[in-house]
């Protein structure tokens, strides 16, 4: 019996190499897009979900309110929210705090700028690494001046050498003795950590107190609960204890805060908050993918029904004798099955050797770093046997049904209308495929669209032309007269135009979150928070930032020291709707007075996902975070600018490694997300629409083939070819066509729910809907008129004739 | 009306070449009515096909009304054909997925016939082909007699000049057969000249000539009136 199965499935393929070829190729490309899309996606959620404890750990989000309004949501909260929650209910059983800091390290010879360094509690290394290499964990991070290498750190400044025991210096002062060696954070991590410092050293510098309170904002707490204690019982207790502990103080200034526990597993998938340890990943692009995914699989599947059911009439014959030869319906039906199985079969092939070669293009579009180890996983494999079950099943059978049940007598007399049976199903399904590619299409544009608004918008800052240098770290107190020199010789080098010094340059969120701030004389209540970037006399000018009323800081008013520029937005936060009504006005600031002597414009300070902040610019001369350097001339000639600048800074800064970046490339990874996610998306979309081409390629074959009596009498009917092509053409567009009635509406929605997660968008308009969708028809009509001009341009003689 | 000469076809195939008409000449006059008769295989359709303008001869002149229409392109045989030619055929070859009235209907809309003219030169053929009355079947619905009758009101619905019938009644029983024979005598009483391939001696003894063929000649003319 299954020999008979396997002789008859396999010469039906070889006979029908069109209807073959179509399928294997749909489901194999269909199979391997979904199985690439599928390790993507299981990479993102696989996220910090391999930690031991990851479903009994959550991280405690703080959201402040101001007068009753949602002013800022951090990642990393305020630094005694960790400490009250712990202490107040037993249900947590440890904490885990991080500070994030940076600076120079060094050992020996050895220097390295560290920008992923966290001071650590005790908690950290029990909850999230318990394993060593070297040393051990328990009261690592006990003592002050301490700290714990992950394994490439430790390998990057002590070689070979055992690290225990042995002094690193942070920027060239503060030695921390190495305790201990742990492995280093797995890719799918959101806390990526080289090196971590130990609490109590954090605690000698600030202080208690400032650990404690409520008012300093980014520490991370992460709390682990006693297995089965309910988080939700957990967050709703929260509210009552802030209000026990700081409730009086917070009235006094109207302020509030909420917190939210995160599980540590959803923390990579949600909104980007403030001060992340690290972009997290976009959940909406996990989510566009895995439809894609979706569709394109589901496309191929659609073909395979569409195509087998067509062939029906073809097989009907067939059947029709089988049955009269006393075949039974569950015989037929093994028969279709075994057919959908071999297909499926020779198409997972097929797609393993399409994923294998397409793999490295994969990786490079989608910014990911899969690789064959995944043909180890069982999730790959389970994948795999699932696509191919259910397709062998889902899309065998149903034409096994359809083919089955013809009666015997109706197929042998010729009686089933050829071109109707089925053929509601076959429009329907058309109309899914054509619809989805329509979104697929408008998707793909509307991403590059988006793309590309954001990239050309004016950003009210000039970022072009600029090197910027990390400042030192490694300093004294003869800084100020260090960094007069430096600037003083660079601006001697040829091709540099100017250079300034502030503590932040457009690209990334302004750090410096300051609360508290108001109009001096003002209610306590109207205290608000402000981004501060702290810079220098030159800073606004390099940047060609526009001022709406009064001046920039200058050197001719000594009072300038006292002075703050605030832009627009700041303007509104602080109640004012004219710039020019905040002039001169003075503001407390940290116990501090400053006068408002100028307003700028609002300026992108990050990608233009994010809305405007309020920003207040302080006078620091001597800010040391960031050197920007105006350059002349063209990139050619920069390396020579580059390595005369580094010659200055070296001598005027011994002990600081030298980095630096240019501000628009540094500004344009912002958008290396959403750019891979548009050409991730875009390629996917394409795949899609082939595959569903190729569907309509077959169906387009086969139901001209089946018409061929009709055409050949349409045209002795007088039926010109022109007429002949349109008639096949309209009815071949038609689902097309109602595809795109049906894409439209469903497309508007899901991209003005992707498009809100950009501050500054395009709106949609109908424009991008035309272009794609004549794109789509332009291509359906192509292939469809393969088909039918060979059919309309058949000798009628010989098409009846055949008959 | 047509005057072919020395006509000539040749089918190629991969394997064999068949000389299907071998350098065939007759005349056939305006109201005229021509039975073609001969043993299978012997050319008739090919003639047939070549005399509808479906297909081109290899050589030889094939006169139109008076014009050489042998070398035509495509376009030009097709203009002419939905203008001056009917057909019909022994497997009726109506369209399965359209209603009596809209086969018939169809060299019309080709035409370019208006719709309301459209609809009352229809009915008035069906209701003459007696057959009015179906106009809203399926072909699949009617009787092989029936169906025969549509493919001759169909074929005559445009006013051809020229009815070409291969083998009209090769699919009907006597008594249809008869009654579509009664049709074409009584369209050829009224002037359009008609060409009907036949087996049968007695259906061609409707007409008023018989043209004997053999393979892809012609052997002897019979006069019958
Ligand atoms: N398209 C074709 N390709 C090759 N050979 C053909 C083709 N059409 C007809 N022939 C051959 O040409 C010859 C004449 O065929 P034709 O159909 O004209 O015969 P016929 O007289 O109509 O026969 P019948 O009475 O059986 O219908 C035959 O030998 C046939 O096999
Ligand atoms: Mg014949």
């Amino acid at each position: 019996m299954l020999t008979n199965f396997f002789t008859i499935a396999l010469r039906n393929l070889l006979k029908h190499k069109i209807f073959s070829i179509i399928n294997i190729a749909g489901l194999a490309i269909g199979m391997a897009a979904a199985l690439l899309i599928f390790q993507y996606v299981r990479f993102e959620l696989s996220y910090d979900k391999f930690e031991a404890h990851a479903a009994d750990i959550y991280r405690i989000q703080m959201d402040r309110y101001n007068e009753g309004k949602l002013s800022t949501r951090w990642a990393a909260g305020t630094a005694g929210i960790g400490p009250v929650v712990k202490d107040a209910f037993p249900e947590v059983t440890s904490l885990a705090r991080l500070y994030d800091w940076r600076g120079v390290m060094s050992y020996q010879d050895k220097e390295f700028r560290e920008e992923n360094m966290y001071f650590a509690n005790d908690g950290f290394l029990p909850m999230f690494s318990s394993a060593t290499t070297q040393g051990s964990i328990t009261g690592a991070l006990s003592n002050v001046n301490t700290a714990v290498l992950t394994t490439s750190a430790a390998r990057k400044y002590f070689g070979s050498e055992n690290p225990i025991g042995k002094n690193l210096l942070l920027n060239k002062k503060e030695p921390f003795t190495v305790t201990a060696v742990v492995p280093d954070p797995p890719a799918n991590t959101h806390l990526k950590f080289n090196i971590l410092l130990s609490w109590p050293t954090w605690v000698k510098w600030v202080g208690d107190p400032m650990t404690t309170q409520w008012g300093w904002d980014g520490f991370f707490a992460y709390i682990q609960l006693r297995p089965g204690a309910d988080p939700h019982q957990l967050e709703k207790k929260i509210p009552a204890v802030i209000q026990a502990k700081w409730g009086e103080e917070m009235k006094k200034s109207k302020e509030g805060i909420v917190v939210h526990l995160q599980s540590l597993g959803n923390i990579h998938l949600s909104p980007n908050y403030m001060l992340e340890a690290e972009a997290n990943g976009d959940g909406k692009a996990v989510k566009f993918l895995s439809i894609i995914a979706l569709f394109i699989i589901a496309i191929a599947w659609i073909n395979y029904i569409n195509l087998s059911t067509a062939r029906s009439i073809e097989r009907a014959k067939e059947v029709g004798i089988r049955k009269t030869l006393g075949s039974i319906r569950r015989d037929l039906i093994g028969q279709f099955l075994f057919e959908s199985f071999l297909i499926n079969s020779f198409a997972v092939i097929l797609a393993l050797l399409l994923i294998l070669a397409c793999l490295p293009i994969f990786n490079a579009v989608a910014g990911q770093s899969l690789n064959l180890s995944m043909l180890s996983t069982a999730s790959f494999w389970s994948m795999l046997i699932g696509i191919f079950l259910v397709g062998t099943v889902l899309s065998g059978l149903y034409p096994a049904f359809v083919l089955s049940s013809f009666k015997p007598i109706a197929v042998l007399k010729g009686r089933l209308a050829t071109t109707s049976h089925g053929s509601l199903l076959r429009q329907t399904l058309v109309i899914g495929q054509f619809a989805a590619s329509v979104l697929l299409m408008v998707g793909t544009f509307t991403v590059y669209r988006q793309l590309n608004y954001m990239q050309h918008q004016d950003l009210g800052v000039q970022i072009t032309q600029t090197l910027v240098l990390k400042g030192p770290r490694v300093m004294d107190s003869t800084y100020d007269n260090k960094l007069t020199g430096f600037r003083d010789e660079v601006l001697r080098v040829p091709g540099v135009n100017s250079i300034s010094a502030s503590t932040e340059v457009p690209g990334h969120k302004v750090g410096w979150n300051a609360g508290g701030i108001k109009e001096v004389g003002a209610d306590a209540t109207k205290a608000r928070q402000y981004r501060v970037i702290g810079v220098d006399y030159d800073f606004a000018t390099a940047f060609g930032m526009h001022f709406l009323a009064g001046r920039n800081f200058s050197r001719d008013f000594r009072s300038d020291t006292g002075a703050v520029l605030f832009n627009e937005s700041a303007v509104k936060n602080m109640g004012f709707n004219k710039p020019e009504d905040v002039l001169n006005k003075r503001i407390d600031f940290w116990g501090k007075q400053y006068t408002i002597v100028g307003v700028v414009s609002n300026h992108h300070q990050e990608s233009l996902r994010e809305s405007y902040d309020a920003h207040i610019f302080r006078l620091i001369p001597d800010a040391n975070t960031y050197y920007s350097l105006k350059l002349t001339g063209s990139r050619d000639s920069w390396p020579a600018t580059i390595t005369a600048v580094k010659t200055q800074y070296k001598s005027f800064f011994p002990g600081n490694p030298f980095d630096y970046f240019f501000l628009d490339d540094r500004f344009a990874e912002q958008y290396k997300a959403d750019q891979q996610f548009g050409e991730t998306f875009g390629i996917f979309a394409g795949l899609a629409i082939f595959v569903s081409c190729l569907g309509l390629l077959g169906l387009a074959a086969f139901v001209t083939n089946q018409r061929t009596k009709e055409i050949g009498i349409r045209k002795i009917a007088g039926a010109s070819v022109g007429n002949i092509l349109s008639l096949l053409t309209r009815d071949f567009m038609r689902p097309v066509l109602l595809s795109f009635l049906i894409a439209i509406p469903l497309t508007w929605y899901a991209l003005e729910k992707w498009l809100d997660n950009y501050a500054f968008r395009i709106s949609l308009t109908p424009l991008l809907f035309i272009g794609p969708a004549l794109l789509i028809l332009a291509i359906a009509l192509l292939t469809v008129t393969t088909q039918t001009l060979k059919a309309a341009n058949t000798n009628p003689a010989r098409s009846l004739r055949t008959e | 009306m047509i005057k072919i000469t020395e006509l000539q076809k040749t089918y190629r195939t991969e394997e064999v070449e068949t000389i299907a008409l071998n350098k065939l000449s007759f005349e056939v006059k305006e109201g005229e009515f021509v039975s073609v008769m001969g043993p299978s295989g012997c050319g008739k359709s090919t003639l047939l096909n070549i005399l509808g303008l479906l297909d081109d001869p290899d050589g030889g002149s094939f006169l139109f009304n008076g014009i050489e229409v042998a070398h035509f392109n495509e376009r030009k045989r097709a203009d002419l054909r939905k203008r001056n030619i009917g057909f019909v055929f022994q497997s009726f070859n109506l369209i399965d997925e359209l209603t009596v009235f809209e086969n018939v209907e169809l060299p019309l809309i080709y035409l370019g016939v208006k719709g309301p003219e459209r609809k009352q030169r229809v009915e008035k053929v069906l209701d003459k082909m007696q057959i009015m009355h179906r106009r809203n079947h399926y072909p699949q619905q009617l009787s092989g007699g029936q169906q025969q009758r549509v493919a001759v009101a169909r074929a005559v619905v445009n006013n051809p000049k020229l009815i070409l019938a291969d083998e009209p009644t090769g699919n009907l029983d006597s008594s249809n057969g008869n009654e579509v024979m009664t049709l074409l005598t009584d369209l050829n009483e009224q002037g359009t000249t008609i060409i009907m391939v036949t087996h049968s001696e007695h259906d061609s003894r409707y007409s008023h000539r018989i043209i004997r063929m053999l393979d892809g000649q012609t052997v002897t003319e019979n006069i019958l009136i």
